[in-house]
């Protein structure tokens, strides 16, 4: 069996704001980040032969932490852009999340013009949730109809976090934003709700790529905003496959714990165990002796 | 006479022409520009404030621990800033004017007329859930109106209800929006009855016994593997609350939705019927009823006519006084029968009273005396 691959890309340049991260750095850590996952000579390559020039992309992106702790708008729009100038049209781009409100608050503006790259959430009118609910396992949700019906691919460009209840929260359970009634799901440490949602078809078939915004990590407290338990990471995690993704994501927030002295998310009691069941649903590598992890600085 | 038919003709509630396109179910609007109801914010009761702008609730036995920005279980209640709030006070997502045999209390005042209501928002998560259109939605996903307590009570006596019915979804959740409500009806003589699943905790509980008349409670099963399987939730607590309300003096009628394969079980229901008789006595009445399949549940038949008449038969040898059949409109275990003389006493179609043959509280044939509030 082949590993998994994880690639970390840090940035050693100092960003003048980390909250607001300047445009040419998150490019330039982009292109490092998939041109070390993919192989290729170039990172539009890799690209191009992941998404197709016809195919209207999804970037769900994470913003209920509103400005202090959301997936900054410099890195989506400066994905997005690229992504669309690249494999096809920008206006085939849509960054979103459940609500128009949500993205306002963390820095985004709405945009729903023809011709350019769109941003809204499911609240918004174009948008909304299905009517039938899908079952899956234990699930039943509505699922916005953004994941399920306007776009063929999707990146989950989540925001890396310590989590209450689930332990961490990244690029798997960044998906509770596609349905309509994620506080259902929360219980058992969101264990097997994350692994199972990720399973469903709308996920599971348009899910191309991770991408896990560390440039600021709340490694404690979280999911809120709590700067005291804030480190400025300067890091991308990139990995095709999603739970390998976020083990390496669990793996720096335990590492950033035990730097400050806290106690590991296992002595806590909150391991985020939905990982396994991740694995053991053949969705990826949980284990990281399985995984390759590459790590780059720009 | 199929399902459908029989709603079209005996379902005599009515929504509200004052509120279009409010109703029981189907107010969910997928896409509409509509969909972003107002959120109330008026601080909720039943929590306490921990470290880190955390909150714990205390209403029902989840004790949601929360950070900022997130909201409980049930979608209607969240920390802001480390102080919990509802967001449902006075947003009625559901208004109708119905008979209360439609909740169903058929002990008490039989043949009134009901303004009822409910707010987004479940505590639970059944599969089975026959009004998940609104019951499963946060606030924001469901069209509502603006129905403080004075209006909502103004409302009530516009439409001559002597009674108020929180109801449709789960009332525990809009906790602080039925409590104040239920004060101020009480004060103009409203009743006030609660439908609910019961998955509340008991100080909460206390009080809101202390404003309501009657209680109707969704027993779901007599097994914890169906509460955790299917409705996502514990079965002692409800039991728990059960007992409190009918120790409390509020008048209780119970619940049992016959699910095929699922909770149809003989035996179980004869050790559910013999736990309470032993806990509250015989003379609260107990309504299995027919199950349709709707929202995760649609792999499984209606409940067969023989297993709610097997099951009204467990629960009559058991010794329980006022056994009713559900959902089967027509069917004699709709009727209430004196546990002294045997004889019919109330006779029901569907929702309608057709024949009453109580004098006061008693028996007309025998001066049995029959348990519920009749007056």
């Amino acid at each position: 069996m082949s590993k998994a691959r994880v690639v970390i890309v840090t940035s050693s340049r100092n960003f003048s704001d980390i909250n607001r991260p300047d445009p040419g750095i998150i490019l330039t850590m982009l292109k490092k980040g998939l041109e070390a996952l993919s192989g290729a000579a170039r990172a539009e390559e890799a690209l191009r032969e992941w998404f197709r020039p016809g195919e209207t992309v999804g970037l769900k992106v994470n913003t209920i932490g509103r400005r202090a702790l959301s997936t900054s708008p410099e890195t989506a729009l400066t994905l997005g852009l690229w992504l669309g100038q690249t494999v096809g049209r920008e206006e085939n781009v849509i960054i979103w999340d459940r609500t128009d409100e949500e993205l306002k608050e963390a820095g985004y503006r709405i945009s729903t013009s023809p011709g350019s790259l769109k941003i809204f959430g499911t609240n918004n009118r174009r948008a909304g949730y299905q009517s039938e609910p899908t079952a899956h396992r234990h699930l039943g949700s509505l699922f916005s109809r953004i994941q399920a019906e306007l776009i063929q691919a999707s990146i989950s460009l989540a925001l890396l976090k310590d989590h209450g209840l689930a332990g961490v929260t990244a690029g798997l359970k960044n998906y509770f934003g596609a349905i309509h009634n994620p506080n259902k799901y929360h219980d058992s440490n969101c264990n097997p709700y994350i692994a199972e949602l990720f399973e469903t078809e709308p996920i599971r078939r348009k899910h191309r790529l991770t991408i896990l915004d560390a440039l600021r990590v709340q490694y404690h407290r979280g999911p809120a905003y709590h700067p005291q338990w804030l480190a400025a990471s300067r890091k991308f995690i990139f990995s095709l496959d999603p739970v390998a993704a976020d083990t390496v994501g669990w793996k720096i927030i335990e590492e950033l714990r035990a730097k400050k002295g806290l106690p590991s998310l296992k002595e806590e009691g909150r391991a985020p165990g939905y990982l396994l069941t991740a694995e053991k649903l053949n969705l990826g590598q949980a284990r990281l002796e399985n995984i390759e992890i590459i790590e780059e600085e720009v | 006479m199929d399902r459908r038919e029989f709603l079209k003709c005996s379902l005599s509630g009515y929504s509200l022409c004052l509120l279009p396109g409010i109703s029981a179910a189907g107010n969910f609007f997928p896409g509409s520009p509509q969909m972003g109801a107002r959120l109330s914010r008026v601080e909720a009761r039943y929590y306490r404030q921990l470290p880190d702008r955390e909150i714990r609730c205390d209403l029902c036995p989840r004790f949601c621990q929360l950070g900022d920005r997130e909201r409980g279980f049930c979608g209607v209640r969240e920390n802001q800033g480390g102080k919990y709030y509802t967001l449902v006070y006075g947003q009625a997502a559901s208004l109708n004017v119905d008979p209360i045999e439609k909740k169903p209390f058929f002990h008490f005042l039989p043949g009134s007329e009901t303004f009822s209501l409910a707010t987004a928002g479940c505590n639970l998560n059944c599969r089975f859930c026959q009004n998940w259109e609104i019951s499963q939605m946060r606030p924001e996903q469901v069209k509502s109106v603006s129905l403080p307590p004075e209006a909502l009570v103004t409302s009530c006596e516009r439409y001559d209800c002597p009674v108020i019915a929180y109801t449709y979804t789960e009332p525990v959740v809009f906790f602080e929006y039925m409590y104040d409500s239920s004060l101020l009806a009480r004060k103009k003589g409203i009743r006030n009855v609660v439908v609910t699943a019961g998955y509340i905790n008991p100080e909460p509980l206390a009080d809101l016994l202390r404003v309501v008349d009657a209680v109707k409670v969704d027993l779901k099963a007599f097994n914890q593997n169906f509460y955790s399987e299917y409705v996502r939730g514990e079965l002692q607590p409800v039991l728990q609350a059960i007992k409190q309300i009918a120790r409390s003096g509020s008048w209780l009628e119970i619940v049992y939705l016959v699910i095929p394969t699922l909770n149809d079980n003989p035996t179980e229901i004869r050790d559910m019927c013999r736990y309470l008789k032993n806990e509250i006595g015989p003379d609260f009445p107990v309504h299995f009823s027919r199950f349709h399949p709707m929202y995760l549940i649609k792999n499984l038949p209606p409940t067969p006519l023989s297993t709610l008449e097997k099951l009204r038969e467990v629960a009559l040898e058991e010794g329980l006084h006022y056994i009713y059949v559900g959902n089967v409109p027509g069917h004699p275990g709709e009727n209430t029968y004196c546990p002294k003389c045997g004889k019919l006493i109330i006779e029901r179609y569907g929702y309608v009273i057709r024949k009453k043959e109580l004098s006061g509280n008693k028996c007309r044939y025998c001066g049995q005396v029959i348990a519920g509030v009749w007056s």
